[in-house]
């Protein structure tokens, strides 16, 4: 009789996929990639890509490195600001600070704070890139 | 809590299928902070977002990848060597080990 390996559970996903290793469930990381592999090749059926059952534990634990590099990062900005508290500003400080967050660029733009304050206000944060607002520029 | 049909973007529900859960992100956020930090919602919010293009990203360029290779399947190390290419090489060793592991 095969004895489960500890990743066994990584098929079946829902409650057994929380409980084993990963700390993501696998069937939503799956859901993602597959809109940008439909999505991210020109947008027609030649761009579908199938995914292998072992792509979603690679991101599983890829995007724990990630979630926690990027959280580091913003805590050097709450600390900068003498904060204990991280805040989505901090994240986006994290982004602009850090060459390889480039991409993420516009997607911490693009999030309202709760107090209302636009994008890139707040205290003592840099001024807004020209250009930013208006589109890309070159 | 009925699913939206025919409308791919409205409703809760399908708008959450984009992120990975919070209480999840929130967690592994945790880790990266002392113990007397704390983590505010929007900050939990804005990372969900950014995981979601992190993999989107590296997806993509895995896909090319494949795409120009002729193959229809994007596996564990076309992933990886996407994420080396896109500057996060310090994650390709850990992500290497990690996948032999599986594997066996």
């Amino acid at each position: 009789m095969r004895l489960p390996s500890p990743y066994s559970g990584v098929f079946r996903g829902g409650s057994t996929a929380r409980t084993g290793p990963h700390a993501l469930p696998l069937a939503r990381i799956k859901k993602i990639m597959k809109r940008s592999a439909r999505d991210g090749s020109g947008g027609d059926s030649a761009g579908a890509r199938m995914i292998s059952c072992e792509a979603p534990v690679v991101f599983s634990s890829a995007c724990e490195l990630f979630v926690a590099e990027l959280t580091r990062a913003a805590w050097d900005s709450t600390l900068e600001g003498r904060r204990r508290t991280v805040h989505a500003e901090d994240v986006a400080a994290a982004v602009r600070d850090t060459n390889v967050f480039d991409f993420l660029v516009d997607v911490v733009k693009a999030r309202p704070s709760d107090d209302g304050v636009s994008a890139g206000d707040g205290e003592g944060s840099v001024a807004p890139a020209v250009g930013v607002h208006g589109g890309m520029q070159g | 809590m009925s699913e939206a049909v025919g409308t791919p973007e409205s409703g809760g529900a399908k708008e959450q299928e984009r992120f990975l859960p919070i209480a999840n992100i929130g967690r592994i956020m945790r880790r990266g902070v002392p113990e007397n930090g704390k983590i505010a919602k929007d900050a939990k919010e804005s990372i969900q977002e950014c995981v979601s293009e992190f993999i989107s990203f590296i997806t993509s360029e895995a896909s090319d990848k494949c795409m120009k290779e002729k193959r229809k399947t994007i596996n564990g190390d076309d992933l990886i060597w996407s994420m080396g290419t896109l500057g996060f090489e310090d994650y390709v060793e850990p992500l290497k080990l990690y996948l032999k592991l599986y594997r066996e």
